[in-house]
């Protein structure tokens, strides 16, 4: 009786003890953070959905479109939607998603043109996200519709509008339907020897580069590629003019000026992108050749096509390369970083 | 030979080890360049020119000149690195897949890796506009939409609450994708690297949305990154409920800034496109958004024109990682067939390995630890003699799924679908033990 009575004290203590130790009950709440103010959300909230919710009031007009997109756009996507180097498609390839090679485009492929916008409104440009006003996204939107023959050059898309267009492929999706494999666990005899046909790999595009230092296959990285393809581009041209292309010793450290070191960090953040790679035209970083006859123009002409934008033979440089928040100065350092680094005397 | 490794001119190789042999003492360097000009003279090509360096003066009966002298102290590197031998072991890329760097992919190294712990340093990368660097002092997550009370969340908060920490594989839904027409990919790394397993740590997301209060119209969930691409994906809200974590760790330490610091979100077993990284805001909302990595990517494009949306599990895979192409077979006699296997509906149940290229199947054993959604290893120990092999395996989850042939899968979704390529993968093995990516069909 004793024990039992004290085994209940006991049982009743170490209840009052867990009862004591249990941190909430279920509908009691941590109550960590703060509560969101509409300000705070309305700055982050910048989504689209195919309903239109989420669209700022305003209107952007194709033909407005096209001078934004001429400036900002066809660096790399190309004057007509059609893709510089491996930079997206915008526009065509209608008819081709059942093709051995499908064109997936805005046109072709997308199946709302909120997307668009959306898109446009939190990653592009590529240099320089969120940089847009909500008029020149609108335009853009449009200029790409227009690309794609969804609207005509005098459309002007408006927040009212835009739900109410219909792209090409709005039936072209369904939902995911797998598992769909429908494999079974055979052990034996489970294919025959005499129908199977064994297929070698593709040759010639695995990077290879951590097989064999030096192998002539592609790096195995884009700075590496990047490396690689210049070297080639250099023993061309020497054996086509027959001038020996080891006058540049790439491996001397070069001396930068203060304002080259001060234009380094504005280099990799906004500038690299394109003149890392040379895409559209563009003088990549380190080559002395490209750089050299833009340097013989004057540093000043270089730093103001740099500053107000240029349109040259091969490409077309987007005024601050996008970055119109960059001050001149930064630009003017940016463009010594690469003049000097690419070995060219000013 | 191998038919795609092409090999460097000798002049090249002889050069180049005449470098490396630099700072050896001359019957060092005599050994070094002698054993060099056999793998310049006939070896495979796979076996890298350090594999090459055996310097006999460290060898038994002599006492290694590590041996005879003191190494570095303690904090000399206050974080650790791995051995300088081990520099082989990184992460690489395909340049020609994307157009630069900053919006790209890189592949583990699976050939090199053990266990089923992906490394930190080696967690395969994807993102959109580069790798932010975010103070966390100055990173906000917001919740708001379709919730009683909108809430924004400091890292401090996050922290608060009681933590999970559980080890879950993330996979690219386009890892393997480059295959789908032919073998194109002469590696391990490169045909299935766009894989990685950690424990990550952080907590439940429905813990965060009994906070908020999601409304009864809540039925999907869009996530979003605060990198440049503020990367978004819809997600729908019985996932959110059921298993996604919101995390600031992995492996024990706090994320990598390239694997989403301060703060990500792990959608278990699904596509890792959805394990939004950076994570800065969670919207409640009533229908998906339809953003563009959920219409003009990740989206499945079948034969008929037709594209299948919001296909997110990666579904039952495996791939044998010895031997492959990166470790092909050096000796005959006993050898452990290894290889790591993953479902996005669970636990991996049974992995058998075909000798034959599919025609019949021996059942491997799975060893360490089996948990749901993450890499388990599995292995088997068999004898090799030289006889050409066509080597695979193919795993069974829980749900008793069984990994598909590429024959079953290209026939119902043929060669344009670019993601959730998880078909039994062939390694044809030669009499000289090496290992090259072969497709049958």
């Amino acid at each position: 009786m004793y024990r039992s009575l004290k085994q209940t004290a006991i049982s009743s203590l170490l209840g009052a003890a867990l009862f004591i130790a249990l941190p909430v009950n279920a509908a009691e709440k941590y109550g960590f953070g703060q509560t969101a103010t509409p300000e705070q959300i309305a700055g982050w909230d910048i989504d689209i959905r195919p309903d239109g919710k989420g669209l700022p009031p305003g209107e952007g007009s194709v033909a407005d479109g096209e001078v934004v997109y001429e400036q900002l756009c066809a660096t790399c996507h190309g004057f007509f939607g059609e893709g510089e180097a491996r930079w997206p498609v915008l526009a065509g390839g209608f008819g081709t998603l059942k093709d051995e090679r499908p064109t997936k485009t805005v046109g072709s492929y997308w199946p709302y043109a909120s997307t668009l916008y959306d898109y446009i409104r939190r990653a592009m440009p590529f240099t320089a996200p969120r940089s847009l006003t909500d008029e020149q996204t609108y335009q853009l939107t449009a200029y790409v519709l227009y690309l794609n023959e969804i609207v005509e050059d005098d459309f002007v898309l408006t927040n009212e509008n835009l739900a109410q267009i219909e792209m090409p492929n709005k039936d072209g999706f369904f939902d995911d339907p797998r598992p769909d494999g429908h494999n079974k666990r055979c052990m034996k005899a489970c294919d025959d020897p005499k129908t199977m046909t064994i297929q070698g790999t593709l040759s010639g595009i695995t990077p290879v580069g951590h097989f064999i230092e030096g192998a002539d296959a592609p790096a195995a990285s884009h700075e590496g590629q990047e490396e690689l393809e210049r070297e080639k581009a250099h023993a061309r041209k020497a054996a086509l003019t027959g001038e020996d292309s080891s006058d540049i010793d790439d491996a001397k450290p070069v001396e930068l000026s203060d304002k080259a070191v001060a234009g380094k960090e504005i280099f990799e953040n906004a500038c690299k992108v394109c003149h890392g790679s040379g895409i559209a035209g563009s003088p990549k970083l380190g080559d002395h050749e490209e750089w050299a006859p833009r340097v013989k123009q004057g540093i000043s002409v270089l730093v103001g096509h740099a500053i107000n934008g240029f349109s040259g033979s091969s490409g077309i440089m987007p005024p601050k390369g996008g970055r119109v928040d960059l001050s001149d100065q930064q630009v003017e350092e940016a463009v010594i970083y690469m003049v000097e680094l690419s070995r060219v005397s000013k | 030979m191998s038919r795609i490794i092409k090999r460097p001119g000798t002049r090249h190789l002889m050069a180049q080890l005449a470098k490396e042999s630099e700072g050896l003492s001359i019957n060092e360097r005599r050994d070094f360049l002698r054993k060099g000009v056999m793998t310049v003279g006939g070896l495979a090509a796979t076996f890298s020119a350090t594999q090459a360096i055996a310097d006999t003066s460290n060898l038994p009966p002599m006492e290694p000149k590590w041996s005879k002298m003191l190494g570095h102290g303690v904090v000399e590197f206050p974080y650790g690195q791995p051995s300088q031998y081990e520099s082989h072991v990184v992460r690489r890329t395909v340049p020609w897949l994307t157009a630069e760097s900053i919006s790209s992919i890189s592949m583990s190294p699976l050939q090199d890796l053990k266990g089923i712990i992906t490394p930190n340093g080696l967690v395969f990368e994807r993102y959109h506009a580069g790798v932010p660097q975010i103070n966390p002092e100055e990173h906000r997550l917001i919740i708001h939409g379709l919730v009683n009370r909108p809430i924004i969340f400091t890292m401090a908060d996050l922290m608060r609450f009681p933590s999970v920490s559980e080890i879950k594989f993330i996979e690219c839904p386009a890892n393997g994708g480059m295959e789908w027409k032919g073998a194109q990919m002469e590696a391990l790394q490169f045909t299935h690297g766009m894989l990685s397993c950690c424990e990550w740590t952080g907590v439940p997301l429905r813990t965060l949305l009994e906070e908020v209060g999601v409304q009864p119209e809540g039925k999907w969930i869009l996530a979003e990154g605060a990198d440049g691409a503020h990367m978004s994906r819809s997600i729908p809200l019985e996932k959110a409920l059921d298993d996604t974590l919101v995390v600031y760790a992995q492996n024990g330490e706090m994320l990598r800034p390239e694997q989403g610091y301060p703060l990500r979100l792990i959608n278990p077993g699904w596509e890792g496109n959805t394990s939004v990284k950076w994570l800065r805001r969670l919207e409640i909302g009533d229908k998906p958004w339809y953003h563009r990595e959920e219409t003009s990517k990740y989206t499945d494009l079948m034969p008929d024109g037709r594209a299948r949306k919001f296909s997110f599990v990666q579904e039952t895979n495996s791939v044998i990682t010895n031997p492959c192409p990166e470790n092909p077979i050096k000796q005959s006699g006993l050898i452990e067939i290894e290889g790591v296997a993953w479902s996005g509906r669970g636990k991996i149940k049974q992995v058998d390995v075909s000798f034959d290229g599919g025609v019949s199947w021996t059942p491997a054993k799975l060893k360490g630890l089996v948990l749901a959604k993450a890499l388990t290893r599995f292995s088997l120990v068999t004898k090799w003699d030289g006889q050409p092999w066509l080597l695979q395996a193919r795993a069974i989850d829980e749900t008793g799924y069984v990994q598909p042939t590429l024959k079953q899968l290209r026939k119902i979704r043929g060669g344009n679908s670019i993601y959730h390529k998880n078909s039994i993968h062939t390694w044809q093995v030669a009499a000289n033990g090496e290992v090259t990516n072969v497709q049958i069909s």
